[in-house]
């Protein structure tokens, strides 16, 4: 690692004003759990660490049904996984925060740390995008509110804007909605996702979020319109499968070829399907 | 620059000038000559730098050293009491023969104590995710696992009843 400055920020208008006094030199540190790597590797070197974690309240999580769960920035994966709200209301939530990683790893790296890496394969990205969840940003120009859609841009590019500040992400309270957390690995624990994905059923509707299948996680919004308010019947399973492979654009890489991607997204979509629709 | 850190290693106070671009391990094995914690990949895979810190069980290689102000860090070295008499898990991995070459024994020792403190009476498939974050190269697992299993039976959270 290169010789930097840390800086630990007690408020956020403290954090934010470093950041925009030291603009491009500066690197947010949250869990560390990739930054620590990206810092030995020297694929990043900055001037300054700006620690985030002793700003009071960025670590909380909290529910209610009105404005369903709020989980602060700092919150680790293990606190998210092991929280009684979200193990509750949203455990296919739970089961993605403690599928990274591993136990080490999870009293370190946060949630919010997963989406603003914005990997293609972030694994608490697919619930998320499921639930149409809200990522909360403080920046410069004030207070912003980025629908989760809208947060991926590309591999490792998000919409934040320079000198802004995720504070916390906000998930929708749905009721009776159901879903299903799936991760395709090579092995069991300790592995990044070879395909992962969320099937959410609220009411008559279908959502299915997939990672690793394109250069972010995404929502398969033509097979959501197909199956819509419909029975999903065998013929239907037929169809949303052959569409679903069609909406995504998977890659062959040391993980896996790019057809199996696709025939787990099939198999994703049509499991979903049959155990969800009630 | 160096940054002023006040923290507990084993329960004994220390206060060091630390480098920001060290780590906890970094600061364990060269400023404290504390030298359980083994570097294996240096980037959270491997489980051989597990220590605990502020009662859960972290990776040190991921931890930097500036962070460690205001922490309570327990290693390896720390398990044994006083006395010098091992922790029941430490006699239970002699017992069972749970270690080869020893290289990540202090990181399994640290999960495992952690996960006994957490949950004091783990299944088999408890145990084994629980050590899931821990890579060992000669023992095939089975005798860690075993020896785990015999500390959870005959201890309450890995202490002496």
């Amino acid at each position: 690692m290169k010789q930097f400055n840390y800086l630990a920020p007690k408020t956020l208008p403290e954090a934010l004003q470093m950041l925009a006094d030291y603009k491009e030199s500066a690197v947010l540190f949250n869990g560390g759990t990739d930054v620590v790597v990206r810092l030995r590797d020297r694929l990043i070197a900055p001037d300054y660490v700006v620690d985030i974690k002793h700003i009071p309240g960025l670590d909380d999580i909290s529910f209610d049904e009105q404005n369903g769960l709020t989980i602060g920035a700092c919150a680790t994966m293990n606190a998210i996984g092991e929280n009684e709200a979200v193990c509750k209301h949203y455990p296919f939530l739970a089961k993605a925060a403690l599928s990274v990683g591993s136990r080490q790893v999870r009293n370190r790296a946060t949630c919010i740390g997963n989406i603003c890496n914005a990997s293609p394969l972030a694994d608490t990205g697919t619930p998320l995008l499921a639930c149409d969840a809200v990522i909360l940003a403080e920046g410069p120009d004030g207070r912003r509110e980025i629908p989760i859609r809208d947060f991926f841009i590309f591999v490792r590019k998000t919409s934040l804007k320079p000198g802004e500040i995720v504070t916390a992400i906000r998930v929708p309270y749905i009721a009776g909605a159901e879903g299903v957390f799936t991760k395709v690995a090579r092995r069991r624990e300790v592995d990044l996702s070879t395909v992962c994905a969320t099937v959410l059923r609220c009411g008559d509707e279908f959502r299915f979020a997939f990672g690793s299948v394109a250069p972010t996680p995404l929502r398969l919004v033509k097979t959501e319109e197909l199956v819509r308010g419909k029975k999903p019947d065998a013929a239907l399973i037929e169809q949303a499968v052959e569409l679903a492979r069609s909406e995504v654009a998977p890659i062959s890489d040391v993980r896996a070829s790019k057809e199996y991607r696709m025939d787990i997204v099939g198999l994703i979509v049509r499991r979903g399907l049959e155990t969800l629709a009630k | 620059m160096k940054y002023q850190v006040n923290f507990f290693v084993n329960e004994e106070p220390v206060e060091l000038y630390v480098d920001a671009n060290k780590t906890l391990l970094n600061v364990l094995r060269e400023e404290l000559d504390l030298t359980g914690a083994k570097e294996g990949c240096g980037a959270g895979e491997c489980g051989a730098c597990t220590v605990i810190m502020n009662g859960k069980p972290v990776n040190a290689c991921l931890v930097l050293a500036p962070e460690l102000d205001g922490a309570h860090i327990t290693t390896v070295e720390g398990l044994a009491d006083r006395e010098g008499n091992l922790s029941p898990l430490q006699e239970a991995f002699v017992k069972h023969a749970a270690l080869q070459c020893g290289f990540c024994t202090p990181g399994f020792l640290m999960t495992a104590t952690a996960l006994l403190r957490e949950n004091p009476h783990p299944t088999r498939e408890e145990i084994a995710r629980g050590i899931s974050g821990n890579l060992c190269r000669c023992t095939g697992y089975k005798k860690i696992i075993e020896a785990i299993e015999d500390v959870a039976e005959h201890t309450e959270g890995g202490v002496r009843k």
